[in-house]
């Protein structure tokens, strides 16, 4: 194993640790907010991807204009998925936690489902773009142009949110509603629709990421599954509650999955990822930077 | 008007005795090979969901893990049976008693969580199994075990056309995996679990009991659900790490519970009854479509349930029973 | 059970066909059972071979001039014109519902021979089941070795395996070195499913038999999130071959990895799976010129053999896209058993499995490149002699075996 060889692998984990952190923060937000983890996370991703993909191959539009527009169509959707299902999932007085994870499992089936319906099974892809297929060599190590932008959206998504939590009214209304959903409720802000706005976020920022992935991923009703269980762990591991800690997560899992399959068959490399978060939850039980 | 807790409990009894020898009873009128191997699906899965609902809806320990115990059931039945010859009946004991053991040595690190690491943390522990069976060559690795049919008999619980036998076992592990609940409800772990519930801080001053009673739990539920486990590799004689350790067959065990009722006695029954032969249908008779409307309607008849009755489906039979659930 | 009106034509063929009289009167019709993924994450593949089935039900019950088993009549003549009437169903890639929907198809749909399944391990449990109710199963399209060395009687594979197809591949490779090309060293890329695992392992043995170096034996996750850590030792290891058996998803990945980190490989040799996809080139074809797959088809046998143009131009209108290795598989897998049914006479599975063990078509009446089909005592043809494909300019061109070839491989790929 050459120098080169880990250098390049390591870089790359690292750019794909960034995007994982970008598919992740959405989750992260809504988690934090409300305490609510979304099944139906990878089907967010999924539609973005699709979104994508058809603005591309209708109206020939670059995935890098469609970003803003697939986010922007991902947030009314989350605003819709928690005023028509969540809201109603934690105002369950029983078993909440169970009818949260159940009703947006069920919503992850029924959004497969419509996807092979209305999209039929088959594999898109992106075929030609501005970033796609670009890459760029410094001293023999190898940077793809759309992981690289998608690092940089990463970055850039972060330290928006962080400024928008915790600069703006609105993230300070989040922060309250988040903090104490009753009290809130007296000095005249609605909690629903703090919520719904903070779906809609979590799920925009989700379209950011769906809109870079689909210049280099396939896209397909499923694709959606890949990516799901990547982004629970990154969320649990960088620790609940904290958006920072996505971010912390991600580059760690694409650091670790990167080095895991430099030394295990890489058909194991996801053991790495699994190994460390039990390993960082069983010294630290709130996960790397986790409030709750 | 509740009744009170005993009679309630001497009437469950009744009511399970009846509606097991009802079960036992429905094959001799219903013939149908497809009919009889849904009524065999749904008892497994009312045996799994129970046993699930021993840890997680009791305890209070959300595992979406349970397919790793499932699946050490039934590879550790078909390691036995075609690499030593070891009849079924004591793979079943063999991988019951593995998982019993690996339950408790995971659950020691795993109790100290909250919430949802918990949660992942079953998940990940489970896809650490699936992806090293996946490459374990010895054990098969993707190809599986396929085992060979011999001749029918209940030595080798293996029967070529029949589905009765199946039927019958799978009704006894449904049963069993019932009455270890019902006695469970009113032990001595029954009424902390119940304590720790509807007061964490009660949690802390039980402390050691509780966490040992949690262990008791986890065993327990480990073992049935590695037997039920054993049952499907008999049943389909062929395993691979990904029909028998997947994610989603984690998944497929908790959802019976948690629609017919997540910690009740009958919740998950109710869900395996209603869900399964549901799920069969719906394949079998719209899935042939290419089109996902099985997927849709599935999926919708999740969101709908866990939404209009989030204490689960036995609260429609019984007002009294809603107060027992908490 | 309700009891249809089908249910009750069928019971009247049934004994119908228990008297010799009434054979010619009969003029019902015979139930095939297709089983498929038609939900999840191969739903497509499923999608693509109900059309290929229903084009080869449409040549076997109307009259078409084609030189192929069955295609002149309208129906099965032995069975006095009975038509082929399709059932499909789901299995979802579940070993599990494999076997739940084969035996539903089998006692309440009264098929009398199932065709499947695309993934190996749920072709597993749907023979066992055929076996223990003695129907004859056709493993239509499913190339895992293993499947037909289970001691089946009702199992059949007019198909290539994994070890004909490898084999097909190092053949060529020693025909190459002998004409002075340099491959010495090879890099294995597999998934980690069945069909990977069994392919790698049949690559690992010939290349250790014929002398070639394995540099890199790289196993992945199906449908992993990146496969660029997989590609880094690929590149690494720079051999002279990159033989991937990958389904389409890993395909595109793969391809598009290696462009992003700079890996240019000589040749590529592909068994087939995702490389024979139209999804693939589609996404990634510009990348992809003169990579070479193993197949069983080859639309370069038109020329040749006229209607196997034709009847790609039936498919085609169909679905939209050209007979690939896996429809083509499937059209014939109907086919074979079809023919197997029309010269039993009967839909009793001992009666069509005896004349399925009879068969033997030339390959001149198949749309395949193959010598003909013939099964051995396990059921597995061995004269469905594979090709290999070289996609160049947009289609793919046969540069082996000799006897089928059009065209010299280039070698290195673009």
């Amino acid at each position: 194993m050459t120098a080169e060889t880990i250098i390049q692998s390591l870089a790359s984990g690292l750019l794909m640790g960034l995007l994982y952190g970008l598919i992740a923060v959405g989750l992260a937000l809504i988690f934090g907010l409300m305490d609510v983890v979304n099944f139906a996370h990878g089907e967010f991703l999924m539609i973005a991807m699709y979104a994508t993909f058809f603005l591309f191959a209708f109206f020939a539009i670059d995935p890098l204009l469609a970003a803003p527009l697939v986010a922007a169509a991902l947030f009314v959707f989350g605003a819709v998925v928690y005023l028509l299902i969540v809201r109603f999932a934690v105002r369950a007085k029983a078993n909440a936690g169970m009818v949260q994870i159940f009703s947006t499992f069920g919503l992850a089936i029924v959004m497969r489902g419509l996807a092979q319906f209305f999209f039929t099974p088959d594999y898109r892809s992106v075929t030609h773009s501005w970033l796609g297929g670009k890459t760029i060599s410094i001293a023999g190590i190898f940077l793809p142009v759309p992981q690289l932008v998608g690092a940089l959206v990463s970055i850039a998504a972060f330290a928006a949110l962080y400024f928008f939590i915790n600069r703006t009214d609105f993230g300070r209304a989040l922060e309250a509603t988040r903090e104490d959903a009753g009290a809130v409720a007296l000095v005249g802000i609605d909690k629903n629709k703090v919520f719904a706005l903070g779906w809609g976020l979590g799920a925009a920022l989700v379209g950011l990421a769906g809109a870079i992935m689909a210049v280099f991923f396939y896209i397909y009703p499923d694709v959606g599954a890949s990516f799901a269980l990547i982004a629970y762990v990154t969320v649990a591991l960088g620790g609940f509650g904290s958006v920072f800690g996505a971010f912390a997560g991600g580059i760690v899992v694409g650091l670790v999955e990167a080095s895991t399959a430099l030394i295990l068959p890489p058909s194991l490399k996801s053991v790495g990822i699994y190994a460390v978060y039990l390993l960082v939850v069983f010294i630290r039980p709130r996960g790397l930077f986790g409030s709750i | 008007m509740d009744m009170p807790f005993a009679t309630r409990r001497r009437r469950d009894l009744i009511v399970a005795a009846c509606l097991a020898v009802i079960a036992a009873l429905v094959p001799l009128f219903v013939k149908d090979v497809y009919v009889q191997n849904i009524m065999v699906l749904t008892l497994m899965y009312a045996a799994l969901s129970q046993s699930w609902n021993i840890l997680s809806g009791y305890c209070g320990q959300i595992s979406l893990g349970h397919a790793l115990y499932f699946g050490l059931g039934a590879y550790t039945t078909a390691i036995l049976f075609t690499k030593f010859g070891v009849l079924p009946w004591f793979g079943m004991l063999g991988g019951g008693l593995i998982s019993a053991v690996i339950a408790m040595a995971l659950g020691y690190p795993c109790f100290r969580l909250r919430g949802h690491y918990f949660v992942i943390a079953t998940i990940v522990i489970a896809e650490i199994a699936l992806l090293l069976f996946q490459n374990w060559n010895w054990a098969g690795a993707a190809l599986g075990i396929d085992i060979p049919v011999r001749h029918d008999s209940w030595l080798n619980f293996q029967f070529t056309r029949s589905k009765l036998p199946y039927f019958y076992f799978a009704l006894a592990l449904a049963c069993v995996a019932w009455l270890v609940t019902w006695w469970l409800e009113d032990s001595k772990w029954g009424y902390w679990w119940r304590a720790v519930k509807d007061n964490p801080d009660a949690a802390e001053s039980l402390g050691v009991v509780v966490f040992n009673s949690k262990m008791g739990a986890a065993a327990v539920s480990a073992f049935l659900t590695a037997v039920g486990g054993s049952f499907y590799a008999q049943f389909v004689s062929y395993i691979d790490p990904e029909s028998v350790m997947g994610f989603q067959f984690s998944l497929l065990m908790a959802l019976p519970a948690v629609l017919g009722g997540i910690g009740t006695l009958w919740g998950p029954v109710l869900g395996a009854v209603i869900l399964i032969p549901l799920t069969e249908l719906t394949r079998s008779f719209i899935g042939g479509s290419g089109r996902g409307v099985d997927l849709i309607v599935y999926g919708t008849l999740i969101v709908l349930i866990s939404l209009a009755r989030p204490e689960g489906l036995v609260g429609l039979f019984s007002r009294r029973r809603k107060a027992m659930v908490r | 059970m309700t009891v249809t009106r089908r249910n009750v034509l069928l019971g009247a063929t049934a004994t119908a066909a228990l008297l010799p009289i009434a054979a010619r009167a009969q003029t019902a019709e015979v139930v095939i059972g297709i089983i498929y993924p038609f939900s999840g994450a191969s739903a497509q593949q499923g999608v693509d071979a109900q059309k290929a089935y229903e084009i080869a039900a449409e040549i076997i019950n109307n009259k078409y001039d084609f030189d192929l088993p069955l295609a002149k009549d309208a129906g099965l003549a032995g069975l006095g014109g009975a038509k082929i009437r399709l059932v499909f169903a789901d299995h979802q890639a579940d070993p599990q519902k494999g076997r739940a929907e084969t035996e539903r198809l089998i006692t309440q749909e009264k098929v009398c021979a199932v065709i499947g399944t695309y993934q190996s391990a749920v072709a597993v449990t749907v023979s066992q089941i055929c076996e223990r109710y003695s129907i004859p199963f056709i493993s239509a399209d499913n190339s895992s070795p293993s499947l037909h060395r289970r001691g089946l009687k009702f199992y059949f594979r007019a198909a290539p395996h994994d070890e004909m197809y490898s084999a097909a591949m190092f053949d060529f490779f020693d025909a190459m070195k002998k004409k002075g090309t340099r491959i010495e060293t090879l890099s294995l890329f597999h998934e980690d499913t069945i069909f990977g695992t069994d392919s790698g392992n049949a690559q690992l043995k010939l290349a250790g038999d014929r002398g070639y170096k394995v540099l890199a034996d790289i196993k992945y996750r199906s449908n992993s999130p990146s496969l660029s850590a997989e590609v880094q030792q690929l590149k690494a290891a720079n051999a002279d071959v990159l033989m991937p058996s990958s389904y389409t998803t890993d395909g595109i990945l793969l391809v598009k990895t290696m462009a992003e980190l700079g890996y240019k490989p000589n040749a590529i040799v592909a068994q087939d799976a995702g490389f024979s996809e139209k999804a693939l080139y589609d996404a990634v074809g510009d990348k992809l010129e003169g990579v070479i797959s193993r197949g069983t088809f080859s639309l370069d046998l038109a020329t040749k053999r006229p209607m196997v143009g034709k009847i790609n131009a039936m498919f085609k209108e169909k679905s939209g896209k050209d007979f690939n290795d896996l429809t083509s598989r499937q059209f014939m897998g109907l086919i074979v058993m079809a023919d197997a049914i029309n010269r039993a006479k009967s839909t009793d599975g001992d009666k069509i499995r005896e004349a399925l063990v009879a068969t033997d078509i030339p390959g001149e009446q198949t749309i395949m490149p193959w010598k003909r089909i013939k099964f051995d005592e396990m059921g597995q043809n061995n004269d469905a002699d594979p090709v290999l494909l070289q996609y160049v300019g947009g289609k793919f061109v046969t540069i082996a075996p000799p006897q089928a070839a059009v065209a010299e491989a280039v070698w290195p790929m673009k």
